[in-house]
C-alpha cells in the first residue's frame, strides 16, 4: 500500500524545502471534503459524522439502564433548599418551601426530560418550524401566523404579566428552564436536536403563552363555518336543518336536562336578515377536504353511587397520541399547595389532577368560538376595507419566517376589526374558497388561563374551583369537579359571545357591523350543574345543554360516547374503581346496536358466514374482534354511499354526522338521499344497504388475505413520535375501541391521559398515559408506559403528604439549594 | 530513522483522539490521527492503518460501553432510523466512519509531510 502511494508525482523546489506531491493534495483534499460532508446537514439528513461521534453525538443519549439519578444541585436563583423525589416511574415529587422555588424546579425538570418537545411545540404554535426543517413547513408556518397565533400569545402574555401571581410563576418557571439550557453542551442535547441539526434557544414567558395557545388552537381551531356556508347554498330549503341540526335531538347533554339555568343578564340579540349577514357561495368556490379526531370523556359520581361512599372523578382527554407525550406527570408541593396530575411540558402547574381537597378534569366543550368574516377590501388600495359604508385601514403585522438553508420569507398579515385575515388570494383557504376571510377567535383575547391553572391547583372547595375557572376563557372546556366532602359539579366553561341565532354558523358578511361579535356572556352564567339528583355528571364532547339554556350557541358535538356513558352510569350503583376502569376501557358501540340489526334485516336471504359472525356479535369493538372489522367497514361504506353522490364535492368531514345518519337510518327508509343519482330507479334504504354490503365483502376478501381480520389490525392505533420518524414510534397497538365507543382509540388519537380518583378519606388515584416520563428515545423511560396503557391497565399514583419526609417508594433524590 | 511499532502509533492516535474529542468539534479526532503520523513519521500505509485503527477502536470502545449500559435501546432506534438490519450494524457504521476519517487524515498528513526518498 505504502509503495503504491509513494509512487505519486513528487517535486522539490530548488532551495531544498520539501513540497508535498500532487497526490498528497488530492488525498488531503478528499479528506477535507469527507469531513465537511460528514459535518454538514443536507435537507432532512443529519450531519452523520457529528451524530455518530460516540463522545458527543447520539451515543451520549444512550442512557444507562441502571443510571442513578441522585444528585445535588446549586442554583443561585433558588430561595431555599428544594427537594425532588423521583418514584420508580420517574414521576418527580417536587417539595419546595415557596412557590418561586417550586415553579423554578418544575421548569428545570420539564426541560431536563422534555426540552426538545417544548421547543418544537412552541415553534409550531408561533409558526417557526421552517427555521429548523426548511421550506417543507413554510405553508404550515404561514397558516399559524395568519391565524394570529403570535398575536394571541402576545395578548395573553400581557394579561399574564399584568397579574403579579402569574408573572412570578412564569418568571420562576422560565428561569428554571433556562437554568437547564445554560448548562447544556452539544453532547447533552436531546437526540432530536442532533438529528435535526439545530440547538436549543433561551426559553421565554412568551413561549409559555404560545404553548397555551397551541392547546387552544388544537381544541377550538376547527370550525365548520365555511362548509356550512357552502351547504346552505346548495341544499334545498329545509334540508340543511334536517341534515345538520345545530343541536341533535336525543342528546344526553353535558348539563343534565332539567337543570335550572340562571335568568340571563343579557337580552337575546336580534339577528340581521340572512342576506345581510351571510355572503352566498357557489359550488365553484370550493374544493378539497380534511380530517377530524379529538374528543374526551370525564365524569364524576357522588358518594351515593359509589361503593366506598366517596365521590369518584374520572377523566380521559383524547388527544393526538404522540411521543414524547403531551403530558408529563408531576406532584407539586409548597406551603398551601399539594397537587398531583398531568402537566404540560412548557407551562407551570398541573392541568388535570387532584390535590388534597378536590379533583378536577376537562373535556373539550366544542362550543363554537371561532368565526369567519368575509372582508370587502376597498378597490385598488390594498390598505383599507369596508365596514358599514366606511373605509377602515388594515393594521399590518409583518411576519418574518426564517427558513433553514434559504432566505427569510416575509408575509404581511392584515388585521381587521374582526381579527387577522387568514385567507386571501395569496394564501387560499384549504377548500379553495378564493375570498378574503378574517377570523374572530376568543383565543385572540388577552386571557390568563395560567391563573386558572394556578388557582385550580390550590382550590380547597367548590367556591375556590368556581373562582379559579373564571379565568379559563379559551379553549372552552367542560370542567368537572369532585371533592372529599362528596360534592360533584360540572361547568361548560369558557368565554362565550352573546350571539344571535345562527351567528357564526356560516361565514359572515364582514362589511356590515351588524354581524360583529357583541357582548360577552358573564362567565357565571355558563351552563353548570352541582350535585344533581341523578348522582353523577358526565361530559364526552356532546351537546352542552338542552334547549332551555337561554343563550344561543352552536358547536361541533359528538354523541355516541355520551349516550353510552350516561346509559352505564345511570345504572351504576355501588361503583368501584374497577368499574371506572372498565368504563374508560368500554368498547361497546351504541352505533352498532342501533344500526346493525337494521342492516342485517335486509340480508336475511343471503348466506355468508360473515353475516353469522355479525348476528352473534355483542357490539363490542374488542381488539381481536372480527365482527368489529366487518361492521365498521360495512358501516363506513353505507355511510359514504348514502351521502357520496349528493355530496361528492363536499369535504368528507362535513357530510351529516354519523349520529344524524344513524337517526335517519333508524327512522326513515325512504329518505331521498338514499337514491343513487346515476340510476333511473329510485333506491330505498334496502338497496343502499345491499350495495354497501357487496362492496364490503369484496374489500374484506382483500383484507383477509392481507393484514387479517382482527379489529386492531384493521384500524391500526399508533403512538407516533412528533417528527413522524417510524423508528421512534409504535404502530398497530393491540387495542379495541373506535370513535363511537367510550374507549375512543382511533389511529392517531385516543385516551392521552386516563385518570380515576376516589376522593375518600384517603385519596386513591390511578392514571396512565401512552409514553413515558423521558422524552429521550435512548432512555428506558421513553416508552415504558405503552404496554400497560395498551392493555388498559393503570398505575397507582403515589400522592405524598406535604411533608419533607420521603416515601419508601422513592428511588432517586435531588437536593437543590442556593449555595 | 527509528521505526516505531505500528501498535504504538495506534495507541497514540486513540489516546490523542480520546483527549481531543472531549472538546467539540467531533472531527478533532482527525487532528490526533494527523499529529501522530507527524510525530511518528509514519509512512502513508502505516499512517492509514494507525489512523483507521486508532480512531475506529476508540469509537468502538466508547460506543460499546454506552450501548451495553443502555441495553441497545438507542442503537436499535438509530439502526431503524438509518434502515440498518440491527443495532450491531449501527455500531459498525459508527466505527467505520470514525476509522475512515482517522485513516484518511493520517494518510493525508503522511503524504503532505513525506520527503522524496532519494
Amino acid at each position: 500500500m505504502s509503495d503504491h502511494m509513494d509512487n505519486g508525482i513528487q517535486s522539490n523546489n530548488k532551495k531544498g524545502i520539501v513540497m508535498p506531491s500532487a497526490w498528497a493534495f488530492v488525498v488531503s483534499g478528499f479528506t477535507f471534503a469527507l469531513i465537511y460532508v460528514l459535518n454538514t446537514s443536507f435537507g432532512s439528513l443529519p450531519a452523520i459524522g457529528k451524530v455518530v461521534d460516540p463522545t458527543n453525538g447520539c451515543w451520549q443519549n444512550a442512557e444507562a439502564i441502571n443510571k442513578k439519578l441522585n444528585n445535588s444541585y446549586v442554583f443561585p436563583a433558588l430561595n431555599n433548599e428544594t427537594k425532588v423525589w423521583f418514584d420508580e416511574r420517574m414521576v418527580p415529587h417536587i417539595h419546595a418551601t415557596n412557590e418561586h422555588d417550586l415553579y423554578f424546579m418544575q421548569g428545570y425538570i420539564h426541560a431536563y426530560f422534555r426540552l426538545w418537545q417544548m421547543d418544537m411545540q412552541t415553534r409550531a404554535a408561533a409558526g417557526r418550524v421552517s427555521e429548523v426543517v426548511g421550506e417543507t413547513a413554510l405553508d404550515f408556518d404561514r397558516k399559524q401566523r395568519r391565524k394570529g397565533m403570535g398575536f394571541a400569545a402576545e395578548n395573553s402574555l400581557r394579561a399574564m404579566e399584568a397579574n403579579v401571581t402569574t408573572k412570578q410563576m412564569l418568571d420562576a418557571y422560565t428561569a428554571g428552564v433556562n437554568q437547564f439550557i445554560e448548562e447544556l453542551h452539544y453532547k447533552d442535547y436531546p437526540l432530536e436536536y442532533k438529528l435535526m441539526s439545530f440547538r436549543p434557544e433561551p426559553w421565554t414567558n412568551l413561549k409559555v403563552a404560545l404553548l397555551l395557545k397551541y392547546m387552544a388552537d388544537d381544541l377550538t381551531g376547527q370550525t365548520d363555518d365555511i362548509a356550512h356556508s357552502y351547504l346552505k347554498a346548495i341544499l334545498p330549503e329545509g334540508d340543511f336543518e334536517l341534515l345538520y341540526p345545530d343541536k341533535i335531538v336525543g342528546s344526553t347533554p353535558v348539563i343534565p336536562p332539567g337543570t335550572k339555568f340562571d335568568t340571563p343578564s343579557l337580552p337575546y340579540p336580534t339577528a340581521p336578515s340572512d342576506s345581510l349577514a351571510f355572503p352566498a357561495y357557489k359550488t365553484s368556490d370550493f374544493g378539497m377536504e380534511r380530517e377530524r379526531g379529538k374528543g374526551s370523556n370525564n365524569w364524576a359520581l357522588s358518594g351515593n353511587r359509589t361503593a366506598s361512599g366517596a365521590a369518584i372523578l374520572c377523566n380521559d382527554p383524547h388527544l393526538a397520541l404522540n411521543l414524547p407525550s403531551l403530558w408529563y406527570e408531576v406532584q407539586l408541593q409548597a406551603p398551601g399547595l399539594n397537587v398531583y396530575g398531568a402537566s404540560l411540558p412548557g407551562a407551570p402547574g398541573v392541568v388535570i389532577g387532584f390535590n388534597d381537597s378536590m379533583s378536577w378534569g376537562i373535556t373539550n366543550n366544542y362550543r363554537d368560538v371561532k368565526d369567519y368574516y368575509e372582508i370587502k377590501p376597498v378597490d385598488g388600495s390594498g390598505n383599507k376595507y369596508w365596514l358599514s359604508g366606511k373605509q377602515l385601514a388594515f393594521k399590518k403585522r409583518i411576519e418574518q419566517i426564517g427558513i433553514k438553508g434559504q432566505h427569510d420569507f416575509t408575509d404581511t398579515v392584515l388585521y381587521t376589526i374582526h381579527g387577522p385575515v387568514t385567507y386571501d388570494l395569496d394564501y387560499n383557504e384549504q377548500r379553495g374558497l378564493r375570498r378574503m376571510l378574517a377570523v374572530s377567535w376568543t383565543g385572540h383575547r388577552a386571557s390568563n388561563e395560567q391563573l386558572a391553572i394556578y388557582l385550580l391547583n390550590k382550590s380547597k372547595n367548590y367556591n375556590d374551583f368556581t373562582n379559579a375557572i373564571q379565568y379559563f376563557e379559551c379553549p372552552a372546556q367542560n370542567m368537572i369537579y369532585a371533592d372529599r366532602k362528596g360534592n360533584i359539579a360540572l361547568w361548560g366553561q369558557g368565554q362565550f359571545i352573546n350571539k344571535w341565532k345562527n351567528q357564526g354558523r356560516f361565514v359572515m358578511n364582514g362589511s356590515d357591523s351588524a354581524t360583529l361579535w357583541q357582548e360577552l356572556i358573564p362567565m357565571s352564567e355558563n351552563p353548570h350543574a352541582v350535585n344533581p339528583d341523578q348522582g353523577y355528571l358526565a361530559s364526552a364532547n356532546q351537546c352542552v345543554t338542552d334547549s332551555t339554556y337561554p343563550y344561543w350557541y352552536n358547536g361541533d358535538y359528538t354523541e355516541f360516547r355520551a349516550w353510552r356513558i350516561n346509559e352505564v352510569l345511570s345504572k351504576t350503583n355501588n361503583a368501584t374503581i374497577a368499574d371506572m376502569f372498565a368504563l374508560q376501557n368500554d368498547n361497546f358501540s351504541v352505533l352498532a346496536r342501533n344500526v346493525l340489526p337494521i342492516m342485517l334485516s335486509y340480508c336475511t336471504q343471503i348466506s355468508n358466514p360473515r353475516l353469522d359472525t355479525l348476528r352473534k356479535w355483542d357490539y363490542v369493538l374488542a381488539a381481536n374482534s372480527t365482527a368489529a372489522t366487518i361492521f365498521q367497514l360495512w358501516w363506513r361504506n353505507l355511510y359514504s354511499d348514502i351521502w357520496k353522490d349528493e355530496f361528492s364535492r363536499v369535504p368528507d368531514y362535513i357530510i351529516p354526522t354519523q349520529e344524524r345518519t344513524m337517526q335517519l337510518v333508524m327512522t326513515d327508509t325512504a329518505l331521498k338521499y338514499y337514491d343513487y343519482r346515476r340510476t333511473k330507479k329510485k333506491e330505498h334504504l334496502r338497496d343502499i344497504v345491499l350495495m354497501s354490503y357487496r362492496e364490503t365483502m369484496d374489500s374484506l376478501d382483500v383484507q383477509e388475505k392481507g393484514i387479517g381480520m382482527q379489529w386492531y389490525h384493521a384500524k391500526n392505533t399508533s403512538v407516533t413520535h412528533l417528527t413522524k420518524i417510524p423508528a421512534f414510534s409504535f404502530t398497530n397497538l393491540r387495542t379495541g375501541g373506535w370513535g363511537n365507543t367510550v374507549n375512543a382509540m382511533k389511529p392517531h388519537h385516543g385516551p392521552s391521559w386516563r385518570m380515576v380518583v376516589q376522593m375518600g378519606k384517603k385519596i386513591e388515584a390511578y392514571g396512565i398515559y401512552p409514553g413515558g416520563q423521558s422524552g429521550n428515545p435512548g432512555s428506558k423511560y421513553y416508552d415504558n408506559h405503552i404496554a400497560q396503557w395498551e392493555a388498559g391497565k393503570y398505575y397507582s399514583l403515589l400522592f405524598m403528604p406535604n411533608t419533607d419526609k420521603q416515601n419508601d417508594k422513592i428511588k432517586f433524590t435531588w437536593n437543590a439549594s442556593k449555595e | 530513522m527509528k521505526r516505531y511499532p505500528t501498535i504504538l502509533a495506534i495507541v497514540s492516535t486513540a489516546a490523542g483522539a480520546g483527549v481531543l474529542s472531549m472538546f467539540p468539534p467531533w472531527w478533532s479526532v482527525a487532528i490526533a490521527a494527523a499529529a501522530t503520523t507527524f510525530l511518528f513519521r509514519l509512512s502513508p500505509g502505516r499512517a492509514f492503518l494507525s489512523g483507521f485503527c486508532g480512531v475506529g477502536l476508540l469509537w468502538l470502545v466508547i460506543a460499546l460501553i454506552k450501548d451495553i449500559g443502555n441495553e441497545h435501546i438507542l442503537s436499535t432506534h438509530m439502526a431503524q432510523l438509518f434502515s440498518l438490519p440491527n443495532y450491531a450494524a449501527f455500531i459498525a457504521v459508527t466505527v467505520l466512519i470514525g476509522g475512515i476519517v482517522g485513516g484518511m487524515s493520517a494518510w493525508s498528513a503522511s503524504l503532505l509531510t513525506s520527503r522524496n526518498k532519494q
